[in-house]
Formats: structure tokens, sequence, C-alpha cells
């Protein structure tokens, strides 16, 4: 299998502090990693790595072969790299189809879009990604009324009208109920294949349901890294994360 | 259920071009020099909210500097309209600086000898500046309330040059060039209707231009970094570069209201760079609705008019009536008074938010 994202010997310090320390990480092309970790292991810390947002101390990111440690933000994501935030971000004063339409614009020089006048091109794609995440019949909605599970929806949906080849999602459950995080779970598994997916999560159940692979990180390394059931057998990872009761 | 009428991109057009025609129209019904004037720095303050709608309404720059570029084009254009009186052979030297021990012309105003070298100047400067101050801050991402206290501090530094360089700015006592404004052979009264039609034609063409642009995917984009300037960074856009250029297009429309003001008021003086203007600006803005350009004219309107004809006891308070008005609209009108005919014609034409798919709608006006 052909790796999409690898990262070598990566740290990232704050002083003496080692948010990161030596970090190999490898994604394979179509495959959804699952990134777990007590609070402070350094998952969040890993993907602002990943997309520029903060800069390496030491080590290689590169994505398809090239280094991209180095590029900044929109860079590194017009070279295909998108992201989910923890915190769902998207645009409230704008509607659900205005909305999609930034991320989907594929051109990104600011004189040539004010010469853009015509009617959103990526129709198609709109069709099916507001089918995919159940906003089809919102498109006129003003984002900031959404409820908090359809921003999330929302925010998945921008970064797949992207069409990254690498998707980071910081805890896309977060905040949700159980049918929302049911229906997430489907959306991640009609994404599983065709895209490459970087999962930050804290809930198992979800985990158990989309998992292929799952790393674990722990103070800034990496402490295992394995199928579900090898996870949940593994004892150092139960020492340290999941008590001595195992996942619930 | 229908569309609300006010998100219809062909009736905000027709509300925008009915109030320019309305506007154009004035000189052919009321035959009052004393009027137009009045109306025509009418116009020059809307065109200062208009500049200040874009870049706070829908850029979320809160520019409190806006006078920086309104200020700068007045200086020029009144170093142009002094210099149109100014004679090379027999009085080459402004009296002013005469009388503050210059002998000879600064060469800061030698290029404004020529008319259309000082017009050029007049709106280049400013534009310039703004461009690269722009770059400045938002490179640094400097964002939020730290861009209105540094746009704050560079005022108050152009103010304070304007005051103390007093031979080559006549401090305190400002410019006032003895004759109009001459342009292309004709004298330009600043009473007079064209004076007025000038400042109309200017304030018409810079709106829908603005109107034109936030239409188009810049103008998306703009709004879309105004509500999350982080996330249109990880959908690839380089946001410090769009917010320069809407930053740089506010203060070219804030300079030509500059430029226009002086040739209706015939005067400059280092009052155009002092806050009260710039923070009036973004009340005006805010009162008639920052998140519409015809809104914040209307504010500009309203608010000048008012103070103009409220009586000459409450002069005084005016500053006070100004803040009431401000808090009042912050807390009851977020959206300002062009938020209350959204929700009027809201109410008549259907609501937007349920609205079927497949149309799509213009929210920002």
């Amino acid at each position: 299998m052909m790796s999409l994202l690898e990262l070598r010997n990566v740290s990232k310090r704050y002083g003496d502090f080692a948010a990161i320390d030596g970090l190999d990480l490898t994604i394979n092309k179509g495959e959804l990693r699952c990134l777990l970790g007590p609070n402070g292991a350094g998952k969040s810390t890993c993907m602002d790595l990943i997309v520029g947002r903060q800069r390496v101390s030491e080590g290689t990111v590169s994505l398809m072969g090239t280094d991209i440690a180095a590029l900044s933000e929109h860079q590194i994501a017009r070279k295909g790299v998108g992201r989910k935030f923890q915190i769902p971000s998207v645009f409230k004063e704008l509607t659900v189809r205005q909305n999609l339409e930034v991320a989907f614009n594929r051109n990104k020089d600011p004189f040539l879009n004010m010469l853009s006048f015509k009617h959103f091109k990526g129709q198609k794609r709109y069709d099916e990604i507001t089918d995919l995440i159940g906003l089809k019949d919102r498109s006129n909605t003003v984002s900031g009324l959404l409820s908090h599970g359809e921003t999330q929806w929302l925010e998945i949906g921008l970064v797949l009208m992207q069409d990254p080849v690498l998707l980071l999602m910081d805890e896309p459950t977060a905040g949700m109920t159980e049918q929302e995080t049911y229906k997430t779970s489907q959306i991640f598994n009609t994404l599983k294949g065709s895209h490459t997916l970087v999962v930050v999560e804290h809930d198992m159940s979800f985990v158990r349901e989309i998992a292929d692979v799952i790393t674990v990180m722990h103070m800034g390394k990496l402490l295992a890294e394995g199928t579900i059931t090898e996870i949940e057998n593994n004892p150092q990872v139960r020492n340290v994360y999941l008590g001595t009761e195992g996942i619930h | 259920m229908s569309a609300n009428i006010y998100h219809n991109r062909k009736a905000q057009w027709l509300a925008y071009i009915g109030l320019f025609c309305l506007l154009a129209l004035v000189p052919a019904l009321f035959d009052s020099p004393f009027l137009l004037n009045q109306l025509a720095r009418y116009a020059v303050f809307a065109m200062l909210a208009v500049s200040v709608s874009l870049v706070w309404g829908y850029g979320g720059i809160l520019s409190l500097g806006q006078g920086i570029a309104f200020g700068l084009a007045a200086y020029g254009m009144g170093m142009t309209m002094q210099m149109q009186f100014q004679d090379p052979v027999s009085d080459p030297v402004p009296s002013f600086m005469l009388t503050n021990d210059l002998s000879t012309l600064p060469l800061l105003w030698e290029p404004f000898w020529s008319t259309p070298i000082g017009l050029a100047l007049t709106i280049a400067v400013p534009t310039i500046f703004f461009i690269g101050f722009g770059a400045m801050m938002f490179q640094a991402r400097v964002a939020g309330v730290f861009v209105a206290i540094m746009t704050l501090a560079m005022l108050a530094a152009w103010y304070a040059m304007a005051y103390d360089m007093q031979p080559f700015t006549s401090g305190f006592n400002g410019i006032s060039p003895p004759m109009p404004f001459e342009f292309a052979g004709v004298s330009i009264d600043p009473y007079s209707p064209t004076a007025y039609l000038i400042c109309v034609g200017f304030l018409a063409a810079l709106t829908l231009s603005a109107k034109l642009l936030m239409q188009s995917k810049f103008g998306l984009i703009v709004q879309a970094i105004r509500d999350d300037p982080e996330r249109v960074r990880f959908l690839g856009y380089n946001v410090a570069y769009y917010q320069v250029i809407v930053f740089a297009i506010s203060g070219f429309i804030a300079a030509c209201g500059g430029l226009c003001w002086v040739m209706v008021v015939q005067y400059v003086s280092p009052t155009s760079l002092e806050l009260t203007l710039s923070v009036s600006a973004v009340i005006w803005a805010a009162v008639g609705g920052r998140l519409s350009l015809l809104g914040a004219i209307l504010g500009a309107y309203l608010v000048n008019g008012l103070q103009s004809y409220m009586g000459d006891e409450l002069q005084d308070v005016w500053m006070i009536v100004l803040g009431s008005i401000f808090i009042g609209v912050v807390l009851f009108l977020p959206r300002g008074l062009v938020g209350l005919i959204e929700d009027a014609l809201g109410y008549f034409t259907g609501k937007s938010e349920t609205e079927t798919s497949g149309v799509a709608i213009e929210r920002a006006v």
C-alpha cells in the first residue's frame, strides 16, 4: 500500500515540555485511522502540525512524498489536506449553500474571484454532499440557525467540498446526541475507502463503529497501534488510558 | 412560501438605482444653493459610511481609521486647489507658508502644480498607505479589537502630524484655497448643482461597484472571512491577501470622499483627521445597518440630517445624543434600521429560512 502521509521523528517542544516527542506515523491511502489518547496526549497538536497551524520543532511531515512542514496553512490546504476543527466552525452569517460554495471554489486568487459571478459550478458535488450530510432541504438556511449536530455535519461537508486527499477530523461527534453520532458514523463509513481519514475521537462506541486501525498516543509518543481488539487487549493501553475495566 | 423580497438580488439593485435617481433629481426639484451644498456634504459622509460598511459589515474589520484616507485625500485636494490659485512666477508660495518662514515651496508641494497629478496623488497616496498598513496588520494576523486600536493610533499620529507641521499644512488653521476647484477650464462652485451632482455621481459609482464586488465570489469569501478567518484559511485561501484588498478598497472609497469634501467646503483642516469623524462614520453605518451599503448611506443621511435640523439648543450635547443613538442601535437593532425593513418585508412577502432549495438568495444588501 502506498503511504499518503508520513510523520518521521516529529517533535514539538514548548520550552522544556515536549507536546509531541519523536512521533512516527504513517497513514496509507484509503484508510480510516483513529487517533486515541487521554487529554494532553498530543492528538490535536499532532493535527496542528500536519496542517501547518503550528511548526514542528524537529522531524519531517511529508504528504505524498513532498515535505510540507515549512508550508503555510493555505498552501497545505491547497495540497489537499482538509481539517475539521474540534469546535465546529462554519460561516454563521452565510447560508448553507454559500458555506459550501466558498469551500468548493477552486480559484483562490482574489482578483480572479472579483470577476466571477457565475452560478455555482459544483452543483453535482453539492447535491452528493448535501445528501450525505443530510442538509439538502436546508440550502438557504443561515448556518447560524442550525443545531449543533447539523453544524458539525456542515463543517464535515465543507471539508468534503474541498475534495481533499486527506481528511483530518478532530472530535467530529463532540456534543452530539446518540442518534446524531450514529448518523455521523454512517457518513464516515460511506467515506471509507474513497477517502483517507484521520479521526480523533473519545467516543468508544463511535470508534468501534468506524475504525480499521487505531493509534494510541500517550505523552506525545506513540503507545500502540492495531485493530480495536488488539488495542482493547493491550496491557499498556489499559494502564495509561482505560483503567483496568477495559473499554466501555 | 415565497422568498423575502429583501433578499432578492433584482429588488436590491432596483432599490439602489432608485435611491440614486432620487438623489440626482434633487437639483431639478429644489432651487436652493444652500440645500444643495448641504446635501453634497451628506453624500460625502455617505461615502465614508459605505467604506465602513464594506470593511466592517462585510469584511469584519472594525477600522476606526477610515478618517486617515479621508483626511489624507482632503489635504491632497486642498493642496491641489491651493496651487491652482498660485502663480509660478509672481506668487509661487502660499501665503501661510510665508508667515511660517518658508520662502520657497517645499518639495512635497511641487507635484501639486499640476491638477491631474495632484488629483492622482490625492487618491493614490491614501490607497497605497492602506495597502501598506493593511499588509502590516493582516500579515501579523491582527484581528478584532486590536485592529480598532491600531487604526485609532495611526489616525492619532496623522492628526498630530497635520497639526504640528504648520509650515507645510498650516496646522490648526487649515488650508483655505481662495478659489473653487477648477477642472478642464470649468470652475466648480461648491454651491452649484454641478458640485452636488459630482458628489452624488461619486457616491453612486462607488456604491454600485462595491455592491457588484460583494456579489462576486470575492465578496462571498470576504464575508466568510468575517465569520471565521481560520476556517477560510484551511480551505486554502490566503486570508491576509483578501483582507488587505478589502481594506484598501475601503480606503479608496474614503479617499474619494475626502476629495469631494474639500471640493464642496473649500477648506481643509486637521478636523478631517479627528477621531470624531472616524467614529461618527462607524455610527452612521451601524445606525443604518452595516451589513447593507444602502443602509450605511441612509444612516449617514439620517444622522447628519438629525444633527442639522435638531435645533440649536441640542448642538452642545450632540455627542451625547449620537452616543445614545449608537447604544440604542447596538442593543435593540443590531442590523440597524434596514433590519427593521428586512423584518417588515419578510412579514409581508414570506420568510427565507424555510424556502425551497435551488434559488440562491442574497443575504447581504
